[in-house]
């Protein structure tokens, strides 16, 4: 067990939180009207979803907070089954439907369900609050869906270290954050590598304009592709990249630019404060002090990698990554970057497609831009034969008109 | 479901030749092996041809045969669209 003190203490309390343009602090945001506890607080904006954590932490209630699009009818019934009050958008309270004592500061995380239902993993302030080392002062942008792991990272960095002030996106302004984030300073961003690519396919110069000295990427697997096209346009900057799960928490933190992990992290000697790394086969496994509650050991996190020299790329989820082509196997997330590394891709998608002969093809939706002019899907195979070999090559792919994206900030690729 | 004309599925076998940086050839006589057209191939033609008729190929029902030329390709394609 961890003998490192950690702090939870509301440093931040006075820092800079900018919601809906209206610039306040963590100790200025309304109160919520009535929050009980244990509560499942539905909210439909990012200040409802702040002042409920504020309250949470200053009170250390049970919480768990969510958008309402992202609980569902069913959901609340076994909400209120499980002991929660159901706090609505407007604050309507549906009581629990079973009376139990609270967890005196848990704090629940729904997963993102890109696996199946979500799931309700049990954390605490203490174990949410993965960086406790000071910072440089910063203006972070908060574009994640309220109650979403790395949302939770955000808003507690920002309400436990001093000078981390917030800029809270709400998800209609997303297609214009760069202007919303110049506008108000941000120096700091994370988002997930889809988020990236979208802001620079929308408009280059204009994020470009937001004076980044971090720029933070995770949820989805991260590819070279992006990182070099960050880097380019912001060389001052630290770019990072986190593999962060409600589960395991933040296990790795990457800041060379460089995508995947460096080998030597696998299996290094135990440190009871440094996650452990480990592969199973093709699987990611992971042990953390930053866990959810009962994942205590080893987790399997039914994500593939794949060994690239002297890195470990994590290329996707093991039950969809692997594409089987008449017996001859590839990654869908080789095949991916491979595709985003075409210079007039912005973003990829690869897949199974079921197929006469050999059972399953390889196939991709992409979203182009025009910095090359107009491209093909024969100009695509071309390029994926030079690097792939012939199975795994896309056969069919998908033009779009714009790069998919969900609450999440994820496009399940 | 309207059926793929065996013209237009000789245009999407070109369309795939071409796409591997090859051309059909207009012999329907023409042996695959010579013009390169493997398995790959026409597992990707099947794929076009499912896309034009927003339906899905039923494999089963005919089971498969000697196909060793361009026209036993545009014939089972044929056959499979009316199976």
């Amino acid at each position: 067990m961890s003998t490192r003190r950690r702090t939870t203490a509301l440093i931040g309390d006075d820092n800079t939180v900018v919601v809906a343009g209206k610039s306040l602090t963590w100790r200025t945001l309304h109160k919520l009207p009535q929050l009980p506890s244990p509560a499942a607080v539905l909210v439909d904006n990012g200040a409802d979803a702040l002042a409920a954590l504020r309250h949470h932490a200053v009170h250390g209630t049970e919480l768990l907070v969510a958008t309402s699009s992202r609980v569902d009818e069913h959901m609340r019934e076994e909400l209120g089954e499980s002991g929660f009050a159901v706090v609505l958008p407007g604050g309507d309270v549906t009581p629990a439907r079973l009376k139990r004592v609270e967890e005196s500061g848990r704090a629940w995380l729904l997963t993102s369900g890109s696996t199946g239902r979500p799931k309700r993993i049990g954390h605490t302030l203490e174990t949410l609050t993965t960086v406790t080392a000071d910072q440089p002062p910063r203006t972070w942008l908060l574009p994640y869906s309220p109650g979403t792991y790395a949302w939770w990272q955000v808003v507690t960095l920002s309400l436990t270290q001093a000078d981390q002030g917030l800029v809270a996106i709400e998800p209609h302004e997303l297609d214009d954050w760069p202007t919303i984030a110049a506008e108000h300073g941000v120096t700091a961003a994370s988002g997930t590598p889809t988020f990236w690519r979208q802001a620079i396919y929308r408009d280059a110069d204009a994020l470009a304009s937001v004076p980044l000295e971090q720029i933070t990427l995770g949820g989805e697997p991260v590819d070279q592709p992006i990182l070099d096209q960050l880097r380019d346009l912001f060389p001052k900057a630290r770019i990072s990249w986190i593999y962060a799960s409600s589960e395991v928490g933040a296990s790795i933190v990457v800041h060379d630019g460089k995508a995947g992990f460096p080998r030597a992290w696998l299996d290094r000697k135990p440190d009871p404060d440094r996650p452990m790394l480990s592969v199973d086969g093709d699987e990611l496994v992971i042990r953390s002090p930053h866990h959810g509650a009962g994942m205590v050991g080893a987790v399997h996190t039914g994500d593939r990698v794949e060994y690239d020299a002297d890195r470990v790329l994590i290329t996707g989820r093991l039950d969809t990554d692997e594409i089987n082509v008449g017996g001859s196997k590839v990654s869908a997330g080789v095949v991916r970057n491979v595709l985003m590394g075409h210079p007039g891709v912005s973003w990829a998608r690869v897949f199974a497609r079921k197929a006469p002969l050999v059972g399953r093809m390889v196939a991709a939706e992409v979203v182009t831009n025009n910095s090359l002019g107009p491209i093909t899907d024969a100009d695509l195979v071309q390029w994926c034969s030079s690097r792939l070999p012939d199975y795994g090559v896309p056969r069919r792919i998908k033009f779009l008109d714009a790069i998919p994206q969900k609450e999440t900030l994820k496009s399940d690729v | 479901m309207s059926a793929v004309a065996r013209n237009r599925v000789r245009e999407l076998m070109g369309e795939v030749m071409t796409a591997q940086g090859r051309s059909l050839p207009a012999d329907d006589s023409a042996d695959l092996r010579t013009i390169g057209f493997r398995s790959l191939d026409f597992s990707e033609l099947a794929l076009r041809v499912e896309d034009e008729l927003g339906d899905e190929l039923n494999f089963d029902a005919p089971g498969l045969r000697r196909i060793s030329t361009v026209g036993d390709v545009l014939d089972f394609i044929e056959h499979l669209q009316s199976a």
